[in-house]
């Protein structure tokens, strides 16, 4: 058995190792960053998208942005099996007061507004699909605090929403797939470039964040309803 | 300076992982070590006076990495499953044993190995 000391010892000692270890990291990218130069070297029309970070993730290494999402995909199933055995609590029906009923009526559909605005504009301005669709979700979770969890449930039955979950998973693996009916291999482009910085441009980014987005967004809201359904009790 | 707060939420982040006996703070002492590794890989991507890797058309600009953004993405992602699937597993947990400490968890676990192993008289 290790007394609290060796803990203590041991724990401050793995400190000091990830410190030094990264310290040396830092040191070799210092003052330039390693790889900073390659990446940007890249010209714009490769990927056509106005912002690198979405150019890398959607274009360079969508291959594991795409599995990142299945991760994604697992963790809210996950949530949903394990939690399906746990006592289910009856929801309050009661909901805030007036004021912040208001506030949440004016400011969730703002803050969906915006998250629209991030998915749509991902590729050419700061924001992306997973930005929107965390966006999204707490902007429905701060709706369902002052409107009460029942309404908001009647109104995204998670039931429905696993369903069209799993839709959107498929069709963005459908999308991915889709080059191969043209005799091309997967992952590759099928829309066209057009000019960087401009709405419509960065072939099929656009598209991407969008889905990206709706899934995002619906896996947290399984993942915040089946948590508030299922809270348990000591 | 980034570097140097990413090695200090580094640390709290591993002495409360391994000392802290609750498992709710020691799954937020898991956030913290993954929000300072999020902070460390921005940080090396920096460069003096440099701007976020966005072109504008017509603009000449220095640009940090855009490399260690697009990865912690994974990164934050990654770790929004897994708090989400720890959590679950402490409620769990907690359902059964009605405590969120560790060490009592684990004398009530060998406890009930215990009385499984001895066979009934």
């Amino acid at each position: 058995m290790i007394s609290r000391r060796g803990w203590v010892i041991g724990s401050v000692g793995l400190v000091v190792l990830f410190v030094v270890l990264l310290s040396f990291t830092y040191m070799a990218s210092y003052p330039e960053p390693g790889d900073s130069a390659r990446y940007l070297a890249i010209p714009l029309e490769d990927s056509g998208a106005a912002n690198r970070v979405a150019g890398i993730y959607l274009n360079t290494r969508l291959f594991d942005t795409l599995i990142e999402i299945l991760v994604f995909s697992v963790a809210v199933l996950g949530v949903r099996y394990y939690l399906s055995h746990s006592p289910q609590v009856s929801l309050p029906s009661l909901s805030e007061s007036a004021v912040v009923r208001t506030a949440a009526g004016i400011l969730g559909p703002l803050a969906l507004l915006l998250s629209a605005y991030f998915a749509t504009f991902g590729h050419i301005s700061p924001g992306g699909g997973f930005a929107a669709g965390v966006i999204a979700a707490s902007a429905v979770l701060y709706v369902a605090i002052a409107q009460g969890m029942q309404a908001t449930e009647r109104r995204l039955p998670p039931q429905r929403v696993a369903t069209a979950e799993k839709a959107v998973l498929l069709f963005l693996l459908a999308w991915v797939f889709l080059p191969l009916a043209f005799g091309r291999a997967p992952l590759s482009e099928l829309l066209p470039r057009g000019t960087p910085g401009q709405l419509l441009s960065a072939g099929s980014i656009l598209p991407y964040n969008i889905l990206i987005a709706v899934k995002v967004f619906l896996g947290a809201w399984l993942v915040i309803a089946a948590f508030a359904q299922h809270r348990g009790e000591l | 300076m980034p570097i140097i707060v990413s090695f200090v939420l580094l640390g709290i982040g591993i002495l409360a992982l391994v000392l802290r006996r609750d498992l709710v703070i020691k799954l937020l002492a898991l956030g913290l070590i993954n929000g300072s590794s999020i902070l460390f890989l921005v940080g090396i991507g920096n460069r003096p006076s440099a701007r976020a890797p966005i072109h504008v058309p017509g603009e000449v600009a220095t640009f940090v990495d855009p490399l260690p953004q697009a990865l912690v993405l994974s990164a934050i992602v990654v770790n929004f499953a897994i708090l989400a699937l720890a959590l679950v597993f402490v409620m769990i947990l907690v359902e059964r044993y009605h405590t969120t400490d560790a060490v009592r968890i684990e004398v009530e676990t060998s406890r009930e190995s215990e009385e499984e192993e001895t066979p009934c008289l």
